[in-house]
């Protein structure tokens, strides 16, 4: 997208008086690209989107729109309107002052503010509400309200702080298609904060993960869901089962030998594994298979097994979701069948669905070597 | 026993209340009505008679001073919620409540001395070459009492608003200044519409105030005409007309009710 980008971040720092909340923010967003922002709070990602509003200024970088400078420019010279996350319609005004406000102040006459008004109302589903105060609005309304305040006044871009964070659930499921349908049709650039993976997913055609300040991975959300760069991106995007393991890594070929935990594995990745040693492993709950210890599987052998035994398992709807222990830790691992606590289980995690990056200095130690000397069925080798 | 513990609790704040507040508030309020051993509105018409241009006076110069009070408190809270540079509004945050701890009778003490004849706001301004020595006035007449008003109430009436805009949802200041709104604008258009009634009970409550304030009229507007505290202890003083003072004192108290009605009706249609 960098060869049409039409919003450009350059080196982006921010922060309040000491503290350092973005550090060397690159991106760039391509015209008419929806973009999610997601991190858990705290990660700056409110603070990029208030600096690009114009509401916080960099202390070093530079913000461009098309091929103009707009770092030092006011809010309101930047051709963008944002939708704040408490919505921040004025409660003295109606619904149609709170939309026709921009306009006013863009000196507009009053019929061609109605006209606009009208317009707005229309797209956004909110015919007859117009003389409505904002207290007499249930929540969808009144973020639709915020919304077209936001779009009357023809927005180059458009900028969403958590705009649904404060719906309830079942509206905001349908509140997020009505939000991407919107932006499709008008073509508007569109950057939206969130902290709700889902929603990125499902909203946006590129994600942008921050962490600690900086941009974590940057990508489609297949790409991001897919080929996470780094054990917090893995983690962030639904991968939280994680075991430690050592390997040795050449290439895309991954082995691991035996330990009492898990069966040796030799894994051929479709890209380049980590370097050699500690790995920390990460994998979802999903797309598992789970069997009994003394059960054979005929599968091939391109998946790491664990060795484990179940704790309690419950019922989310569709399938059960079991707790297994693996030595220290346990992870969550789904099934069609039910297996009852305390059975000994095989895990099974295919490659695919497998994500391996070099351990942290710190990671606890899952696999003890030294007991490799124990007599266990499940030492044989499984190399395919 | 548990029953009667609750009144009994009660009781002497009661009692006090009763004997020290709506005792005396009665006895005035039928002392008003008393002529001579009979009932009758003679107070009322001598009240009339004798102090008309008074109880307009007062009525003009304290609504007046609200006026200016609530204009310069939303300067002031305005400033502290939109102000730009935080050293400047830093210094009005510190600055801007002085007044309100010092007295009435100091407020009086401190402008006639500044706003007499050839007062420090006189000599100031023939200094500056602004005035001619010459056309030189004293302040010391209903200016001076608006001005010993405003100056002593504006930091109460202006915690409050500030306390309020303070307050707000940033959000709506924010999204009016992301559509372009000059700060101007924003004060006048959202945020005020939204401290309204916080503004409207510190005028209230202001406008009370001044309604009862002796010192001021006495020191900087010894003159007539004056407020209708200076007259009632004019009334007791010279007079021990008991009648007239206590017609005067419903009279303002009328004058004050006008004001808490006035809140309460628009407090009632913003509560709807």
């Amino acid at each position: 997208m960098t060869d049409d980008a039409y919003l450009n971040l350059r080196g982006i720092d921010a922060g309040y008086s000491r503290t350092r909340v973005l550090e060397g923010i690159d991106l760039s967003i391509g015209k008419g690209e929806f973009v999610a922002l997601l991190g858990a709070s705290g990660c700056g990602k409110t603070t990029l989107l208030r600096t690009i509003a114009g509401f916080a200024l960099p202390s070093a970088g530079s913000i461009q729109v098309g091929d103009r400078d707009v770092t030092r420019l006011p809010p309101d010279k930047r051709g963008m309107a944002m939708v704040f996350q408490s919505y921040a319609l004025w409660p003295h005004m109606t619904a149609a002052r709170n939309i026709g406000y921009g306009l006013r102040l863009k000196g507009w006459r009053r019929e061609a503010i109605a006209a606009r008004v009208a317009e707005m109302e229309a797209l956004l589903g909110l015919e007859g509400l117009g003389a409505r105060k904002p207290s007499e609005l249930s929540g969808g309304q009144r973020q639709r309200v915020a919304l077209g305040r936001a779009l009357a006044v023809d927005p180059d871009i458009l900028l969403l702080d958590e705009p649904l964070s404060n719906l309830d659930a079942r509206i905001r499921l349908t509140v997020r298609h009505e939000i991407r349908a919107l932006q499709q049709r008008l073509g508007i650039t569109t950057i939206h904060v969130t902290h709700d993976r889902e929603e990125a997913m499902v909203m946006a055609d590129r994600i942008v993960i921050l962490d600690k300040g900086r941009i974590a991975q940057l990508g489609t959300p297949q790409a991001i869901y897919t080929r996470p760069a780094s054990a917090f991106v893995a983690a962030f995007m639904g991968a939280e089962n994680v075991v430690h393991l050592d390997a040795i890594c050449s290439g895309q070929r991954v082995d691991i030998a035996a330990g009492p935990l898990f069966r040796a594995a030799s894994l051929l990745l479709d890209q380049p594994a980590p370097a050699s040693g500690r790995l920390e492993a990460r994998f979802r709950s999903e797309r598992l298979h789970l069997r009994r210890l003394d059960e054979i599987s005929p599968e091939d052998g391109n998946a790491i097994e664990l060795i484990g035994r179940v704790e309690a398992v419950v019922y989310p709807g569709g399938e059960w979701r079991h707790t297994v222990r693996i030595g220290d830790g346990s992870v969550l691992v789904d099934g069609t069948e039910a297996l009852p606590p305390g059975t000994e289980v095989i895990v099974r995690v295919p490659t695919n669905g497998l994500f391996l990056f070099a351990s942290p200095v710190d990671a606890p130690t899952g696999t003890p070597p030294s007991a490799t000397d124990e007599p266990s069925p499940v030492r044989e080798r499984l190399t395919a | 026993m548990a029953r009667l513990l609750g009144p009994l609790l009660v009781s002497p704040a009661l009692i006090i209340i009763l004997l020290l507040f709506m005792l005396p508030l009665a006895a005035s309020v039928i002392g008003a009505f008393e002529v001579e051993a009979a009932y009758g509105l003679g107070n009322f018409t001598k009240a009339y008679d004798f102090s008309t241009q008074d109880i307009v006076f007062t009525a003009v110069i304290v609504g007046l001073s609200a006026l200016l009070t609530g204009l310069l408190a939303i300067a002031i809270g305005g400033y502290l919620t939109l102000g730009e540079n935080p050293t400047a509004v830093a210094i009005l945050r510190w600055l801007y409540r002085w007044p309100m701890f010092i007295p009435f009778i100091v407020v009086g003490q401190i402008l006639r001395t500044f706003l007499a004849k050839s007062g420090l706001l006189n000599s100031t301004l023939i200094a500056l070459g602004l005035i001619d020595p010459l056309s030189a006035t004293s302040y010391l007449d209903w200016r001076g009492v608006v001005i010993a008003f405003v100056w002593k109430q504006t930091p109460f009436v202006a915690l409050m608003v500030a306390g309020a805009m303070a307050s707000l949802d940033r959000g709506t200041i924010e999204a009016a200044r992301n559509l372009g709104a000059s700060r101007l604008r924003i004060l006048v258009e959202i945020i005020v519409p939204q401290v309204t009634t916080t503004l409207l009970v510190g005028l209230v409550l202001s406008f009370v105030t001044m309604m009862g304030v002796l010192s001021v009229p006495l020191m900087i507007n010894a003159q007539a005409p004056t407020m209708i505290t200076a007259d009632i202890a004019f009334r007791l003083s010279t007079y021990r007309d008991y009648g007239v003072a206590n017609a005067l004192g419903l009279i303002s108290l009328a004058i004050s009710g006008v004001a808490a009605w006035f809140y309460l009706r628009v407090n009632m249609r913003q509560g709807r």
